[in-house]
């Protein structure tokens, strides 16, 4: 899991192109949207094409993404139950 | 002085001409249904094209069908051509202007092309067709209209804001005959775009509905001939009431809550008519269908009307949005409706949302004496305009004040960004290409030189607007097989996010367009913003110009010996002398 967590960090900095961030700035439960790291709605359509990219998870609507992207914690627990690849 | 609309062109997915769209308006029949003519793999995306193939266009016109001629200039020369026909009017020895939103351009050719571009099997020189700006010149190449050219591109506002721009020209005595409206193809490029920001529905969009998802990508042109009262030769169709062009200021792909954008420019298009909300008898809605546009177009109806709201529909329900057309299209299906006295249906309703209004399920022998049509943009640029079926009597504007530059900052090298910090936090940066931190940056600096926290109005010219990271979404479309494509990409590659974004920044929600006529395009705008600042419409305009280049393009230019830099971009301050 822990290994998870940091590919993750290492992929949503590239995603997102996320200057001057490090892998270490990020506390893994903490808010990622609005406050916390300050993404929005076009982070999240990014998130899930990263999911598709790397993960073969494919979500329907933005609203899904809305439980899942909280925080780097609960983006790698729904990656580990839902990846096919 | 009163401006009148004489004539009107009109294609879209419900019809070729006014007629055959009136007739699919009252038989509630939508235009909405399988691709046939787009190639792509999204074929379970329902779309509303036009019903004629590009060899069909070309016949109707004469043209050879070996000719490469973009989508969006066939469907705009055979929408002018009706539109000019049907005015009756003599364009030779006149002051005549033909004015084209829309932001695919020739990107339909681009995109068909691509690969074998790259590997030089089809020329290069192709790429002449790519800007906007050159389909509006082949427009009138086409015809054999001897005028000025100019383009318009604020995305899905664009053909509403030509109509604006051809009504100023009118008022100010620029011109004497204006063609104004918009023509867009539907391209594999947008519309796998629209998919990336997940606003597509996959089935029949039901504005303001319950249960909507999203919308149904459309396309088509439509085109309106304007004249000043006294050189009409036939009854007109009706009468420009009234418009505003605003910005929403809130985002580069959302509207804001409270729909301060549409609110703004509702109110004013309104008081430039003179008329209460009260004597609007039908509004046309942007009403794309998608969860966040309908409820914040509702939100500022309401805020205008109250309990006391006309009939509202969106005929995006029929014809499809059709993006940069749309709002040339709905102004022609407002003046259908009024002649014919009819209340379009909004198709595809039958659950109300509390957060929306509800819709009008159609209607027949009522009498429409004003109408409003609305139209927005991403970036927050939105639009209205009332029109009218009697003479409304406009100030004709004239020279008040005098204007000067205030301060004038440019970027003519890559070097000259590595301040950009200085400027642009990380978490802004993340979503710019190094055209949009070159704008931003000199954007910012002329404002502070001229001690001017919020312009009255931006204006951006543009030829090819962010070309870099749209031909990295169109490589990256045509590697991946149209998916595992990115949203940013994709919102970036609308010329209008580099004004836009600079409104969102200073949260100014003053008048907003982008002029993307080729090399003539800062020409349109320094014109623009004199005319605001004459008129007394503003005190201060940040005009900007901006352009960059890519590989691809780099390599076209060098073989058409064309010098252009790898970036460039300048901020003006226009102000009140």
């Amino acid at each position: 899991m822990e290994e998870l967590v940091l590919q993750l960090k290492q992929q949503i900095i590239k995603t997102l192109n996320l200057e001057e961030i490090t892998p270490d700035d990020i506390d893994p439960a903490a808010p990622l949207f609005g406050e916390g790291l300050g993404l929005d709605s076009i982070d999240a359509l990014e998130l899930i094409v990263m999911l598709e990219k790397y993960y073969g998870i494919r979500l329907s609507s933005p609203a899904q993404g809305k439980e899942i992207f909280k925080s780097i914690d609960t983006i790698a627990q729904y990656v580990q139950k839902n990846r096919t690849k | 002085m009163k401006i009148a609309i004489a004539s009107a062109g009109i294609l879209s997915a419900i019809g070729n001409n006014p007629q055959e769209v009136c007739t699919s308006l009252l038989n509630r029949q939508t235009g909405i249904g399988k691709t046939q003519y787009l190639r792509t793999r999204h074929t379970d995306l329902p779309v509303g094209e036009v019903k004629l193939s590009n060899d069909q266009m070309k016949a109707q016109l004469g043209l050879d069908p070996s000719q490469p001629v973009s989508r969006t200039t066939l469907m705009g020369a055979l929408a002018v051509r009706q539109a000019v026909d049907e005015s009756g009017l003599t364009l030779s020895g006149k002051r005549v202007v033909l004015i084209c939103g829309t932001t695919v351009g020739g990107m339909d050719l681009t995109e068909e092309y691509y690969s074998q571009l790259l590997t030089g099997e089809r020329e290069i020189g192709l790429l002449q067709y790519h800007d906007c700006g050159n389909s509006t010149d082949h427009i009138a190449r086409i015809l054999g209209i001897e005028c000025e050219t100019c383009t318009i591109s604020t995305a899905c506002s664009s053909s509403l804001n030509s109509i604006i721009l051809g009504a100023e020209m009118l008022r100010r005595n620029e011109a004497d005959i204006i063609i104004a409206g918009g023509s867009e193809s539907l391209s594999r490029f947008h519309l796998n775009g629209f998919n990336t920001l997940m606003i597509l529905d996959r089935e029949q969009c039901r504005p303001f509905d319950a249960t909507r998802a999203g919308l149904n990508l459309g396309e088509g042109a439509g085109f309106l001939v304007l004249v000043r009262e006294d050189q009409c030769v036939n009854e007109p169709l009706g009468w420009i009431g009234g418009y505003c062009n605003s910005c929403d200021a809130f985002h580069q792909t959302a509207s804001s809550d409270d729909g301060q954008g549409a609110y703004i420019a509702m109110v004013g298009a309104l008081q430039m008519a003179g008329l209460k909300p009260s004597d609007i008898d039908y509004v046309n809605a942007h009403g794309t269908g998608t969860p966040n546009n309908d409820p914040s177009e509702s939100t500022a109806l309401r805020r205008i009307f109250g309990e006391s709201l006309p009939p509202v529909s969106s005929t995006k329900s029929f014809t499809g949005h059709t993006t940069s057309a749309s709002g040339s299209i709905e102004s022609i299906i407002c003046l259908i409706a009024m002649q014919h006295r009819i209340i379009p249906a909004n198709l595809g309703f039958s659950q109300s949302d509390p957060d929306c209004i509800i819709p009008s399920n159609g209607n027949e022998n009522v009498t429409l004496e004003n109408v409003l049509c609305n139209s927005f943009g991403f970036g927050g640029n939105d639009s209205s305009l009332v029109i009218s079926s009697r003479p409304v009597e406009l100030h004709s504007t004239e020279k008040q004040f005098d204007c000067c530059i205030v301060a004038d900052e440019v970027i003519d090298n890559a070097e000259q960004l590595k301040d950009y910090k200085d400027v642009i936090s990380p978490l802004e940066a993340r979503r710019m290409g190094k055209l949009q931190k070159a704008s931003t940056m000199t954007a910012m600096r002329a404002l502070s030189s001229a001690g001017v926290e919020c312009p009255d109005a931006i204006i951006t010219a543009t030829k090819y607007g962010m070309l870099d990271t749209s031909i990295q979404f169109l490589d990256d479309m045509e590697n991946n097989g149209e998916s595992l494509l990115k949203p940013t990409l994709f919102m970036q590659s609308t010329h209008n996010t580099l004004g836009s974004a600079i409104a969102i920044r200073l949260k100014c929600h003053g008048y907003n367009t982008t002029y993307t006529q080729g090399d003539n395009a800062a020409e349109w705008a320094l014109r623009d913003a004199r005319r605001l600042i004459e008129n007394g419409q503003a005190e201060t305009v940040l005009v900007g110009i901006h352009d960059e280049q890519c590989p691809l393009f780099a390599t076209y230019h060098h073989l058409m010996q064309q010098n252009v830099m790898d970036i460039y971009s300048r901020s003006i301050i226009l102000t009140r002398k």
